[in-house]
């Protein structure tokens, strides 16, 4: 099964990946980066006009100061099932951290106790 | 410790032993699990730490080269060399199973060029940034790919942690409580079914005489 990618962030930052064939979708603010990130999560994929089961892109990526300010809960709701995988990336504006919050946040869930240090 | 809405028969004691047999057992299951599912998570994130280390490294370089390609052009020049990529990209996603984990492995795919403009209108630096995306670009799959499998690990790994704990703290000292209580019970009638015969017996004996 193939599947396609997507990204979401301001324009300056998704510009670069829009040459490489990668979906991009511009958002201001975390809001309406929550609501795309719904919207994508929902595209299924189509074959010969048909809407199938599967979803349509397997890899979201976000950039991290729009990641950043998404609710937990919605998160939550967004990272339920295999796919789409959620990444948040750098933006052009350098890192915020924010992606190694995230992995010390998925390391607390599993362990119970933050211990990467 | 709370003991279970069971009538103390016989028939309930022999079945709740069995159900305690059956608990530790499946706890020592869950436990083992546990243990492999928590080496595996450690492995895989040391490499996603690693590897999103580097990207931060590697995606500021690319940002760097298509700011200051950006900074040279026209914005909508820009804009229209990049209106239409050639370039394709797909992925193809396969999963493996680790411990009843289904962790996902992506394939990219990619066709194309990714300088599809003509040169007349852009910077040399733009050519150089795409460059630079499309080499960092692997690197963003592969941490997908390493996040999503730790992201599910550790689902995986809170799941069970807590059917452990369940089980060890809860469902098996009740059983245990439970067999106990019944245990105790049965015998408490057992003897006093012993008394009662005895003061029969006696009170028989004495209307004999």
């Amino acid at each position: 099964m193939n599947y396609s990618i997507a990204i979401i962030g301001s324009r300056e930052a998704i510009l670069g990946f829009r040459a490489l064939g990668v979906e991009t979708v511009a958002a201001k603010d975390s809001q309406e980066a929550t609501e795309k990130l719904f919207e994508l999560k929902k595209t299924k994929q189509v074959i010969d006009g048909a809407e199938t089961e599967t979803p349509k892109f397997a890899i979201v990526f976000i950039t991290e100061d729009l990641a950043e300010n998404i609710s937990r809960d919605d998160y939550k709701k967004l990272s339920i099932g295999a796919l789409p995988a959620i990444i948040p990336i750098p933006s052009h504006q350098g890192t915020t951290g924010f992606g190694l919050t995230k992995l010390r946040r998925v390391v607390e869930q599993a362990v119970g106790s933050d211990i990467m240090g | 410790m709370a003991i279970l809405n069971v009538n103390p028969t016989r028939m309930n004691l022999l079945n709740l032993k069995k159900k305690v047999k059956t608990a530790i057992r499946g706890h020592k299951l869950l436990k083992d699990k546990q243990d492999g599912l928590m080496q595996k998570f450690m492995e895989v994130i040391k490499e996603a730490k690693a590897v999103r280390t580097e990207v931060e490294k590697e995606i500021g370089g690319a940002f760097k080269n298509f700011l200051s390609a950006s900074s040279l052009m026209h914005p909508e020049m820009l804009e229209n060399a990049l209106m239409f990529p050639k370039a394709k990209v797909d992925l193809e996603v396969t999963t493996k199973n680790v411990m009843s984990v289904h962790i996902p492995q992506f394939k990219l795919n990619k066709e194309g060029e990714v300088v599809t403009y003509g040169f007349a209108e852009t910077s040399g630096e733009l050519d150089l940034a795409l460059v630079s995306f499309s080499n960092v670009f692997e690197l963003l799959i592969k941490l997908a790919e390493i996040e999503k499998s730790a992201e599910n690990i550790a689902d995986e790994l809170e799941k069970t942690r807590r059917r452990v704990n369940a089980l060890e703290h809860v469902l098996i000292p009740n059983l245990n409580d439970t067999v106990k209580f019944i245990y105790m019970k049965l015998s408490e009638a057992e003897r006093s079914a012993i008394t009662g015969t005895m003061r029969i017996k006696n009170m028989l004996e004495e209307q004999g005489k």
